[in-house]
């Protein structure tokens, strides 16, 4: 009888990073260190977080595969699950099967100089492309973030975007929404396609990564056309309700691609041809 | 193909029903309850309900692919967590008297389930399932088997089919295991003859003559998928009332809701059939939705059934024609009939066959 | 399908004097809890079987949770709270008292036995009470045993069904209309529907139209007075189309809409109106004098004992002779039968509390959970049904006995006081479940408590929203 796909193996919280008041960043440990050493993802994967008694949800997973022996998570508490994962402190066991879905085509974008576009939680999307990108450093041009959140409160990485911009030639713009600024804000206030308009990103040798709520997602598109971006460098990971992972239970699918198959990543040109099924 | 089978009176397949009950087998099959022709575990062959009775009024689909089944159970210690998987199911069944649209089903379950990643717990069911189907002596006003690649007769999914004659029955091997089933037993028998076989012929095309809906052609796939902003699925979908009839009556439908059940000390987590009619079979927890109104979702369900599916399974749709969707429906929403205007308004320069 | 059942419950208590029942005291804060805490440091003994759950009202306590109670493995069920006049909260109790009378008459509607479920009323005072009725209960859910037939039938495996007489057996069915009288009444509907449509008197009009199969109608929405000629009318509209008109008032909230109903449809828009869902302006009701549907040679159970042949509220009346506006105004009502159903509700009562249990469980356990039977009801329009509701998860997700019966326990309970009797979710399950009987159970038991009907005064209070004084509460 073949394995069980549904058995999660067994991963300890060992560190808990409060990002806003919603949301968190885990990190998890195999329990069984063998599984750390035979699981290989890659950036733009995700997995199915076990949290046992409400269930399962889906995660990118947030660290980069240069940064292996462990997995990381950012979520945002929303529902049942997540509320169940939130009320879990270091220490306690989770479950984790995985790595699912295709990934960012990162080996692609050699060379190029990479524009990382996140809004709110979407930014955990970015996270591991990101982190990818600047432990490979010398392998990119220049790499700009705009991380943009409805209020300063509900920035996410605060501390890490400090750290990203350490490095060289990486530029982090910071944004809130209009109205969501403090009197010591001093990052941008605006929208995040607005921003990222004002930005007048060069499109040559660029590709932009992106990942938000479905209007963001919808106005930065029409941002980037404006920009003369070309569909093919524009880059997203969607977000459909799933719970196997594996193709079965039917319902993560935008058009005939299944998001948890031959998704969640697509490009622009994919998505032109795809239903509006997101 | 050879054909093999024995010619047998309704008493002598009742025996050998027997004898498998007899010999530990679970046996399923539709039975009478409350008027409702139902498929269930029976104890005595003659409980079996083969007469001119039309379908079961869903299919046997819950003996492969449970309506609720456990995944894991998990008990919590404390900070551990101890996981453990339920006991697998090893007992023969033997399902008796599924319409060939039944079994044609069935076997789209396996596409599902056994193609890319096998279910295991699926996988054990099968392996341990032999499946006897009956040809259809009529059909009935919902039935199209044929406008989708079937026939009252139909083989696909079945280990042995029997052939209704006036007077008795041809009980035929399809496969290895539904030889298994027989075995011992075809030295009693007697062997049908040309002319029994010629006879089920003719009663095969006379059925499938009575059935009038036109063809559906796995060609339109594109069209369909191509149909998707298309005005009219508005007007196709707005009676629906996005319940679960179609879906859970349905022999192909697979899809499925997993969940824990139980509370934080201990509980299993379960995989329960589930509608892509219900509004939060795709709802996010953000509160938004890629499929927001019930046309969306209905056109969500033809298409995968007649443009996703057949483009990943060579062209096989995911409906068997039973029909059952049409017949049981609140609102009369007929599948057949919005595919054919689906597609020719997608492309009405579409040649029809 | 039972080792997901016997993974999910707790194991029966036994100790080494052997079976331990497993009891629920739901109790309120200001007397019962305070009376139970009065018996504890008075140190009276009573049995230690019981769990208590406290709540800050009687009122708070909803049916639901002693359905969850049962589910979840007590073989016994306490609710307490303060005597009649003594809430806290000056009449939480009293509106409980209701719901629990209805619960209580659905749980012996189905058959649980009586010996698990105990209500009281318990004062702060009254320790010696508290006590002395936890006795009570311990002794009787002993006796009973433990409880392992909830959402599971009794008898094991048979399909045998306990026989029900006959559903129209020996009383005759009005004859169905002609088909001349119909096509007549098609003929005005269309050219009405037309002119309504052309003139702005509605946006849409709702009626029936041939579906695939043979006699049968389905609904249609007419938009375009051209596509009038699509409607039609005959003994096989068995649709309740009121279902629609939420889904088309939430396109535009001051849509005025024609609606092609039966006097039975009608009437769901009483209680809908009655709380708060449209407004009687907005409907345009097209009354077509109805003598019975019928399917497969049956004329509906519902049409035996049906004495309106169109709602009286009625804006246009359609007869064979042509098209009237108001309603028919001969007032007197037509000859009727007894409905068919009052026979098989007296002779399931007439059957063994264990024998009606196992009945139910049997029709509860064909449930598929497809929720045809809220997608079809008219009163059924909460924008989130508790059984979508995951935070706590009320209803099991699971298509099992358990999760079936908190559904159709819970959702009878929901449409007790409310439900008109359409009998629209038993003509659509597909498991064939006798829901029809469930309802009108229930109907007959508030008209007989509360002197309540849902279908006829749009301006009286639910009879769950409210209560009298000296309601009725023997069973108490
Ligand atoms: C590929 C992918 C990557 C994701 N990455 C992240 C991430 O890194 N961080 C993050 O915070 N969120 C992420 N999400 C969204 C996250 O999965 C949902 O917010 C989460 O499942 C909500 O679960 P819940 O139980 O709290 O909500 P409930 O409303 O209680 O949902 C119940 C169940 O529905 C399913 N569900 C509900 N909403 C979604 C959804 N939007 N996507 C998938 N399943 C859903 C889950 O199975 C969940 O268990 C991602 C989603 C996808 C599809
Ligand atoms: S098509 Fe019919 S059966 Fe299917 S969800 Fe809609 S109303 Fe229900
Ligand atoms: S879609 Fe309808 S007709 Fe096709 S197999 Fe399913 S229930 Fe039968
Ligand atoms: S659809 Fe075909 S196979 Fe199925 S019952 Fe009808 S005639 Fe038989
Ligand atoms: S319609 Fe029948 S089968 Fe469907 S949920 Fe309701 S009671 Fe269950």
């Amino acid at each position: 009888m073949s394995e069980n796909p549904y058995r999660p193996h067994l991963m300890r919280i060992v560190d808990a990073i409060e990002e806003t008041g919603d949301v968190r960043t885990l990190r998890l440990k195999f329990l069984e260190p063998e599984i750390a050493s035979q699981l290989h993802w890659q950036a733009g994967q995700f997995g199915q977080f076990s949290i046992f008694g409400s269930g399962e949800s889906v995660f990118t997973i947030a660290n980069a595969p240069s940064r292996g022996g462990y997995i990381e998570c950012t979520f945002r508490q929303m529902g049942k699950v997540t509320s169940g994962l939130r009320n879990l402190s270091v220490g306690q066991v989770v479950g984790f099967r995985g790595p699912y879905g295709n990934h960012f085509p990162i080996e692609e974008w050699r060379g190029r100089d990479l524009l990382f576009v996140g809004g709110g939680i979407g930014m955990a999307a970015l996270h591991a492309p990101l982190q990818f990108a600047l432990d490979h450093r010398d392998e990119f041009g220049e790499i700009v973030v705009l991380n943009g959140a409805r209020a300063v409160a509900d920035m996410v990485y605060k501390e890490e975007m400090k750290e990203w911009e350490r490095a060289t030639g990486v530029r982090v713009v910071r944004t809130v929404d209009p109205g969501g600024e403090t009197p010591d804000w001093n990052g941008e206030v605006g929208l995040i396609p607005d921003v990222f308009e004002r930005l007048r990103p060069e499109p040559d040798g660029r590709i932009v990564i992106t990942c938000g709520p479905p209007v963001m997602l919808r106005f930065m598109l029409m941002a980037l056309e404006k920009l003369s971006f070309k569909s093919e460098q524009v880059i997203t990971t969607l977000e459909n309700k799933m719970k196997c992972g594996i193709g079965q239970c039917g319902r993560c699918n935008v058009g005939r691609y299944l998001l948890c198959r031959q998704g969640p990543v697509f490009t622009w040109a994919q998505l032109k041809e795809l239903p509006s099924d997101y | 193909m050879e054909r093999e089978g024995w010619r047998l009176s309704d008493k002598e397949w009742r025996e050998w029903v027997e004898a498998l009950l007899r010999a530990g087998k679970l046996v399923i099959a539709p039975v009478k309850e409350n008027d409702l022709l139902l498929f269930r575990h029976v104890l005595m062959a003659d409980e079996i309900s083969v007469s001119d009775q039309g379908k079961a009024q869903w299919s046997p689909k819950e003996f492969l692919f449970p309506r609720s089944e456990p995944l894991l159970i998990y008990r919590l210690r404390g900070a551990e967590v101890d996981l453990e998987e339920p006991k697998a199911d090893e007992r023969e069944q033997v399902l008796v008297g599924l319409r060939p649209c039944d079994a044609a089903g069935l076997s789209r379950l396996d596409d599902i389930f056994l193609l890319e990643e096998q279910d295991p717990s699926y996988a054990q069911r099968k392996k341990h399932t032999t499946i006897v189907s009956l040809a259809c002596d009529r059909a009935e006003p919902e039935c199209f088997c044929t406008a989708v690649g079937g026939s009252p007769a139909g083989t696909q999914g079945s280990d042995l089919l029997l052939l209704p004659l006036d007077d008795g029955w041809i009980l035929r091997v399809l496969t290895p295991k539904g030889k298994e089933l027989v075995a011992g037993w075809a030295a009693r028998w007697r062997p049908a003859l040309a002319e029994d076989w010629d006879r089920t012929e003719e009663r095969r095309s006379a059925v499938e003559n009575s059935i009038q809906l036109s063809p559906l052609s796995a060609q339109w796939g594109t069209a369909l998928e191509k149909s998707f902003g298309h005005p009219l699925w508005e007007s196709l979908g707005q009676r629906c009332l996005g319940c679960g009839i179609c879906a859970y009556v349905c022999p192909s439908c697979s899809c499925f809701d997993i969940n824990d059940e139980g509370n934080s000390f201990c509980g299993t987590r379960c995989r329960s059939w589930d509608s892509c009619a219900f509004a939060r079979f795709t709802l996010h927890a953000s509160g938004h939705n890629p499929r927001p109104t019930q046309p969306s979702r209905y056109r969500q369900r033809v298409l995968h059934k007649f443009a996703y599916f057949p483009d990943q399974h060579e062209g096989r749709f995911m409906c068997v024609g039973c029909g059952r969707c049409l017949r049981l429906c609140p609102v009369g929403i007929d599948i057949h009939h919005t595919v054919e205007r689906a597609a020719s308004a997608a492309s009405p320069e579409e040649e029809r066959p | 399908m039972d080792q997901l059942v016997e993974a999910r419950e707790a194991p029966e208590r036994t100790t080494e004097k052997g079976w331990e029942p497993r009891i629920v005291a739901m109790v309120c804060n200001w007397c019962t809890y305070a009376g139970a805490d009065m018996a504890g440091t008075a140190r009276r003994v009573y049995a230690p079987s019981v769990r208590i759950v406290r709540f800050l009202c009687t009122g708070r306590i909803d049916p639901l949770f002693i359905v969850k109670a049962f589910e979840q493995g007590a073989d016994g069920v306490v609710v307490s709270g303060c005597h009649p006049g003594d809430c806290h909260y000056v009449q939480g109790n009293l509106l409980a008292r209701r719901r629990f009378t209805v619960f209580q008459a659905l749980m012996d509607f189905l058959g649980l036995d009586r010996r698990r479920l105990h209500f009281a009323w318990i004062s702060a005072s009254e320790g010696v009470k508290w006590s002395r009725i936890v006795d009570e209960a311990t002794a009787a859910v002993r006796e009973a045993g433990p409880l392992r037939h909830w959402g599971r039938p009794v008898k094991g495996n048979s399909s045998a069904q306990p026989l029900l007489p006959d559903t129209d057996a020996g009383i005759a069915p009005r004859d169905p209309p002609s088909a001349e009288e119909n096509q007549l009444i098609t003929g005005h509907l269309q050219e009405l529907v037309t002119n309504l449509l052309s003139d702005g008197t509605v946006s849409t009009v709702i009626g029936y139209t041939a579906g695939s199969l043979p006699q049968q109608m389905v609904p249609l929405f007419v938009n375009e007075p051209r596509d009038a000629s699509t409607l039609g009318w005959n003994e096989h509209c068995a649709n309740n189309l009121v279902i629609y008109l939420p889904q088309v008032l939430k396109k535009n909230r001051d849509a005025k809409i024609g609606l092609v109903t039966k006097s039975c449809d009608a009437r769901a828009l009483i209680p809908l109106i009655r709380e708060g869902q449209l407004r009687r302006e907005q409907i345009v009701l097209l009354g077509i004098p109805c003598r019975g549907m019928w399917n497969q040679g049956k004329m509906a159970a519902k049409c035996y004992s049906c004495s309106e042949e169109v709602s009286p509220f009625t804006d246009w009346t359609i007869t064979p002779e042509g098209t009237k506006k108001g309603s028919l105004t001969s007032a007197e009502r037509r000859q009727v039968s007894p409905d068919p159903r009052d026979r098989e509700i007296a002779s399931l009562g007439s059957f063994l509390p264990e024998e009606r249990w196992d009945y139910w469980q049997r029709q509860f356990d064909r449930c598929l959970r497809c929720y045809a039977c809220r997608a079809v009801c008219p009163l059924c329009y909460c924008a989130t049904c508790i059984s979508d509701k995951n935070r706590p998860q009320w209803i099991p997700t699971t298509i099992d006995g358990k999760g079936n019966m908190a559904w159709n326990v819970v959702r009878a309970m929901h449409l007790a006081g409310r439900c008109i009797g359409c009998d629209e979710c038993a003509r659509v399950c597909p498991a064939g479940i006798r829901l029809d009987l469930l309802n009108r159970g229930l109907v007959q038991e508030i008209e007989r408590r509360f002197d309540f009907c849902s279908h006829v005064n749009p301006e009286s209070s639910p009879p769950l929203t409210t209560f009298q004084p000296d309601d009725p509460d023997e069973f108490i």
